[in-house]
């Protein structure tokens, strides 16, 4: 498992959920229906007002865990018997804030 | 259309430090999504679920009533946190069953609150063991328990030990076997893959529960309403485990929350992974909700009112006609000797009043409070009903209440009416030293199944909030008390807004600018207020029921050990309950002890219920203002309207009492009522007609008795229909119905325009100010008890106030006033003295007569610096030959030894007159160097002792203000002389005036007064200036200032913390008897003292004028004006 933490483009279908995403100059392709899940924030260590009412934003954080493989890859599986082996679990932050996303970590 | 999700558990705001959301936000959300169902299961207890039952019932969903209990081992070792819920619509069997599990639970427990636990095996939190939630549930299976996520099969299978999850979910399964009493409740709070609350655990739990068979149902274990109140939940966590934010494992996210059906179906979805499976999910959950919908009538007995029944109360036959007959026999009692008028009088009355009482059905419960009234008395406890109860001439003939309700012109119609089905409350205030002595009577005379006390849930308020949310962000201990020193002024919903307002706030307001957390603190400690807190023990309520009240309520523990229901005052009325206050008043207390104390020294019976209302010198006393020690009519205030009014009969005492109150002060009430009784003003009328309603009270409208007659002589409605509209004139929706009422029907029986437009005006002004009048005439009666206590019998009335200390003022001000009347003060004395101020006879040393031959004597009750077990000691030891003899056997610390010998209380132990107390001091300074106490067995250590046991002679006698200085410390008062006797010289010096001579004084005299201070007031002004009064008392009673803007600016500084006080202003007469003084300086006595020491030593002869010119500069100019 690494830490990574870096700021990446994805794509998202009409449920919003992450179908793909590029990160380092490769793109890679969601190949499992992504697992959500929400973390939580230690807000009186990071946040200015929790005023009632300011939402659970100061709280929790989404969080996406994705079977995934470069695009680079995709010619070698083929989609219907893409073996487990040659995918990666990624772990995605979504922002809700400002909707951005964080490649949070390689479980590798 | 798929149908409605059911939410099925629930913790409202009162499962303490874990709900956020309180049961009627959490309704209303319910019916805005369009449930159909929504049930409460706080922890621990059903302490919400009266007010969910409430609010469902209101908004038309189905109720469900459920707990959520910590389950144990045989060891209490945990096995998991289960949901309880009672099956609805089998006769109660459900809730019966509900209630029993809870109390069941609380059972071995210590009081709630109560954190010294873990000792004596006792269990620290309220849980059971799975056999007895087996046992109970096999013998009456009308619950159905459900366990999931917090249990100890979830956390095996969290560990991946399939094997284990399998045999203890089967021990669950096979314990709770019979059908329908056993689930699986699944939750996914969508947390981290495969840890607890998650997708993948939640469906682990779905195939481990089909793999044994046992029912699954989906929860979203609810602790508040939106996601946004988790951040409430968060610092609820932090006071619940006492450590701050960070210290402990939080919840996971914000996921708890009351989640919509759509949004319940996804989650179900995302666990089976297969629609059909998440549909038989949904079903069975639904399924359940409807097996537990209750039926609140049928189910709690809700809203029928429940009585002991009669073989409880021991009586036979037709309660109504029993009550007729205790009424005729009271009427005997009470009217015997009546004129025949007044006897017809009354038993019309009381004939009119049964009706009603027939009417409602409420015959048994006025036999059961005249029943626990009658107990009371028996125990000779004295006793008061207080409130609207004093109204009624029925609970004057039961003996329930003392004051003759067509004697003080009291209606009936504002106590009890055909208009309202609710059980009425009847307040019974008894001495305070023997409430808990009453309390288990009671439990003890109508069975412990049929009582319980009442509980009360403490809800954050201001420094509560500040305090716990100071604690979860990790502030200092005095940083928090420094917070919270400011925040008593406002409610901590508004604190934000507050710290913009108040200049006492700037400086928080300042460091919130710079501290990131001082700016969290303020937005938690707004999250929290008003949210319950705890529960405990109602200061006065119990609950009498029948032989099935444990079915309908749970219990638990009180501080004093009786069983406490979990619900709350609200809970009375929809719950059918009967409860009876029983408030413990330390005036009945003093009045009690002060009679046991006559009939003790003079041998003879006192009847204070059989006493002259109308004694003249009672009243006397009363006018003179030396009203200290008196129920009611002692605050500075109240002395100011004594001299004023000058009350001369018991009706107007009721009118002093009720009018000396928020609301008639600002409904500028006081003024004209005075005016109309002195002759300085011709009582108005508005109408001939509302004369004679008016008459008692010259035009002014005080009473609510007033309005309700009012509405009747005008409108022609009946009294009962009176007080309905009297009540809806506090609605602003019910309002303009009442208005078009009284002037249709006014205008139709004749009156004129302008008449109903005046008197309409008048009584919207009054219907936020006025007061009960029965409740006044309840308070006025021990008003005169005490009055006529003091007046006759002052040495064993002021020993009752000593020990009971009921009112508002220091003991050493009723210390003064007791020498002021001239009662003998009987000094502290091991040989004497107990824990009580005990009303001694002095031996004969003059010829005078007999009552001045008595006196108090101290008594060791707050004795600073002595423990109790020393004082029981002593008390226990008494008498005591020499103080070897005190040192052996009452075994006082050296500390307590040293205290006494100052203060005196040794004194009686030298033999003879030649040794001083100095000499004593310095002979108990002797023993107490002697390193270790002689015991018997201590034969070289006693012999020590004995060589020793000689009293110095030659030390000198303390002065008399070292002798007050030490009893000040010690003791709190001044026994020796009053303080103020130190300066006595310097007050003559300066022609200081006794506040005993200011009445004799012309108005607008210039003059010093001196004294203790007693009393700072600074009551809210129209003008918004502010305004404060300052009480000083020298001995010969109290005197008031009043300092406004200019005087508080010239001696801010001693204001309000100088304790002795040398005020110089203006008198100003406000009645016959009442003067108080237009401040216009003030100076600090010690200070002076010391100037006039100087001043006096420098140059004797012109002591005074050296004075005027040497003081410190901000007195010197007023100075110079005398």
């Amino acid at each position: 498992m690494r830490r990574i933490d870096e700021s990446i483009s994805v794509l998202v279908n009409q449920n919003t959920e992450p179908i793909g995403f590029s990160w380092r100059g490769q793109s890679y392709v969601v190949r499992q229906r992504p697992t959500r899940w929400f973390a939580r924030k230690e807000w009186w260590v990071e946040s200015a007002r929790v005023q009632r009412g300011i939402g659970a934003g100061s709280l929790e954080v989404e969080m996406w865990r994705v079977l995934a493989m470069p695009v680079s890859a995709l010619d070698i599986a083929s989609s219907e018997d893409s073996n487990l082996q040659t995918l990666t679990q990624f772990q995605l932050i979504h922002s809700n804030d400002n909707h951005t996303w964080r490649l949070e970590r390689i479980f590798d | 259309m798929t149908s409605q999700f059911s939410h099925l558990h629930v913790a409202s705001a009162y499962s303490g430090h874990y709900g956020v959301t309180r049961p009627e936000l959490l309704a209303e959300a319910a019916k805005a999504m369009g449930f159909e169902h929504l049930a409460i299961t706080d922890r621990d207890g059903l302490y919400g679920a009266v007010k969910h039952i409430g609010a469902c019932l209101q908004l038309g969903l189905k109720p469900i009533v459920g707990v959520d209990l910590e389950v144990t081992d045989e060891q209490f070792a945990p096995r998991g946190r289960a949901v309880v819920l009672a099956h609805g619509r089998n006769q109660g069997l459900g809730w019966a069953t509900l209630c029993k599990l809870v109390t069941m639970a609380h059972s071995g427990m210590s009081a709630a609150g109560d954190r010294r636990t873990r000792k004596s095996g006792l269990k620290s939190c309220p849980s059971l063991t799975l056999v007895q939630l087996a046992e109970t549930l096999n013998a009456s299976p009308h619950c159905t328990v459900l366990v999931g996520a917090d249990s100890d099969f979830a956390r095996a299978a969290e560990a991946g030990n399939k094997n284990l999850a399998s045999s203890l979910l089967g021990q669950w399964v096979s314990s709770l076997a019979l059908p329908g009493i056993f689930g699986v409740e699944i939750v996914n709070h969508l947390t981290e893959p495969g840890k607890r609350g998650s997708t993948t655990l939640a469906s682990r739990l779905v195939q481990l529960a089909d793999s044994v068979g046992a029912a699954t149902v989906i929860t979203n274990a609810v602790r508040y309403l939106t996601p946004d109140d988790a951040i409430t939940a968060d610092v609820l966590d932090s006071a619940r485990f006492l450590e701050p934010l960070g210290a402990f494992e939080p919840q996971p996210n914000a996921q708890a929350w009351l989640k919509p059906t759509d949004l319940m179906a996804e989650l179900a979805i995302e666990i089976t992974g297969d629609s059909s499976r998440a549909r038989a999910l949904l079903q069975t959950t639904r399924k359940l909700a409807d097996v537990c919908t209750l039926d609140p009538p049928s189910d709690c007995g809700w809203g029928r009112p429940k009585t002991p029944e009669k073989s409880a109360l021991g009586i036979e036959g037709n309660p109504f006609e029993l009550l007729s007959q205790k009424m005729q026999d009271g009427l005997e009692w009470r009217y015997g000797d009546a004129n025949a008028k007044r006897q017809l009088e009354a038993k019309h009355r009381a004939s009119k009043e049964l009706i009603t009482i027939g009417e409602l059905g409420f015959s048994t419960y006025f036999l059961t409070v005249a029943d626990v009234a009658q107990m009371i008395r028996d125990m000779k406890v004295r006793s008061q009903a207080r409130g609207s109860g004093a109204g009624s001439l029925i609970n004057y003939l039961l003996g329930i209440s003392s004051v003759d309700p067509i004697e003080n012109d009291l209606l009936f119609e504002r106590f009890l009416s055909t208009e309202r089905s609710t059980l009425p409350d009847i307040d019974i205030d008894v001495e305070s030293a023997r409430r808990h002595e009453i309390y288990r009577a009671i439990f003890k005379r109508y069975g412990s199944n049929r009582v319980t006390l009442l509980s009360m849930q403490s809800t954050y308020r201001g420094r509560g909030a500040v305090r716990d949310s100071g604690m979860a962000l990790g502030f200092e201990e005095e940083q928090i008390d420094d917070i919270a020193k400011n925040v008593w002024r406002f409610s901590a919903r508004s604190f934000r807004s507050a710290l913009g307002a108040k200049p006492e706030l700037a400086k928080i307001a300042e460091a919130i600018e710079q501290d990131r957390r001082m700016n969290l603190l303020v937005d938690i400690t707004e999250r929290l207020d008003r949210l319950p807190r705890y529960i405990s023990m109602h200061p006065c309520g119990v609950i009498l029921g029948d032989a099935n009240l444990l079915n309908l309520t749970p219990t638990e523990p009180s501080g004093m050990g009786l069983a406490m229901s979990q619900f709350d005052k609200d809970d009375m009325d929809p719950m059918g309950f009967l409860k009876l206050d029983v408030l413990g008043v330390r005036m009945q207390s003093t009045m009690a002890y002060a009679v046991r104390e006559i009939e003790r020294i003079h041998n003879k019976k006192l009847d204070l219920e059989a006493i002259d209302l109308a004694d003249a010198e009672t009243f006397k006393a009363i006018n003179t203002t030396n009203t200290l020690g008196i129920f009611q009519i002692e605050s500075p205030g109240q002395r100011e309207l004594t001299g004023k009014h000058q009350p001369t009969k018991f009706n107007d005492l009721t009118i002093q009492i009720s009018l000396f109150r928020p609301g008639p002060m600002k409904g500028n009430m006081i003024a004209p009522y005075l005016d109309g009784r002195h002759g300085f003003a011709k009582a108005k009328y508005l109408h001939p007609d509302l004369e004679p309603i008016l008459r008692e009270t010259f035009g002014v409208v005080i009473f609510h008795e007033h309005v309700l007659r009012i509405f009747n002589k005008m409108t022609g409605c009946t009294l009962a229909r009176a007080d309905e509209m009297r009540r809806s004139l506090e609605n602003p929706r019910l309002k303009p119905q009442i208005e078009e009422f009284f002037r249709t029907a006014s205008l139709a029986r004749g009156y004129s325009t302008t008449v109903v437009e005046a008197v309409w005006a008048t009584i919207e002004s009054f219907s936020s100010f006025g007061f009960c009048k029965a409740h006044g005439a309840a308070f006025a009666m021990p008003t005169y008890q005490s009055a006529w206590l003091k007046t006759h019998y002052p040495t064993e009335f002021m020993a009752g106030i000593f020990t009971h200390d009921p009112g508002m003022y220091p003991r050493r001000l009723l210390l003064a006033e007791a020498r002021r009347l001239g009662v003998k003060i009987l000094p502290l004395d091991v040989n004497r003295s107990t824990h009580e101020f005990v009303v001694e006879k002095i031996e004969r040393v003059t010829t005078l007569p007999d009552e001045t031959n008595i006196g108090v004597r101290m008594a060791f009750d707050q004795f600073y610096g002595m423990s109790e077990a020393e004082v029981k000691r002593i008390v226990k030891q008494q008498p005591f030959s020499d103080l070897l003899d005190f040192y052996e056997r009452a075994r006082p610390s050296r500390r307590s030894f040293e205290l006494l010998a100052e203060v005196g209380a040794l004194d009686s132990l030298a033999v003879g007159n030649v040794h001083t107390r100095g000499d004593i001091v310095a002979r108990v300074k002797q023993i107490n160097a002697a390193k270790k106490r002689a015991t018997d067995t201590d034969l070289q250590n006693m012999l020590d002792f004995a060589m020793l046991d000689q009293l110095p002679v030659g030390n000198p006698e303390p002065t008399q203000a070292e002798k007050v200085q030490a009893e000040l410390r010690t003791l709190k008062m001044d026994v020796t002389a009053h303080q103020m006797e130190q300066y006595r010289e310097m007050l003559d010096d300066l022609g200081v005036v006794n506040a005993s001579d200011l009445v004799g004084l012309r108005s607008k005299s210039s003059v010093l007064v001196a004294g203790v201070r007693v009393a700072t007031q600074t009551p809210p002004m129209r003008s918004g200036k502010r305004v404060v009064f300052v009480t000083l008392d020298d001995g010969t009673g109290c005197s008031d200032s009043t300092f406004f803007d200019e005087a508080q600016s010239r001696c801010s500084h001693i204001l309000f913390n100088t304790r002795l006080l040398v005020i110089a202003g203006k008198t100003r007469r406000t009645g016959v008897n009442g003067v108080s003084l237009m401040a216009e300086n003030a100076w600090d006595v010690r200070e002076l003292y010391a100037s006039w020491v100087q001043a006096r030593k420098n140059a004797p002869v012109e002591k005074l004028n050296q004075m005027t010119a040497s003081p410190s500069p901000s007195m010197q100019p007023e100075f110079s004006a005398f």
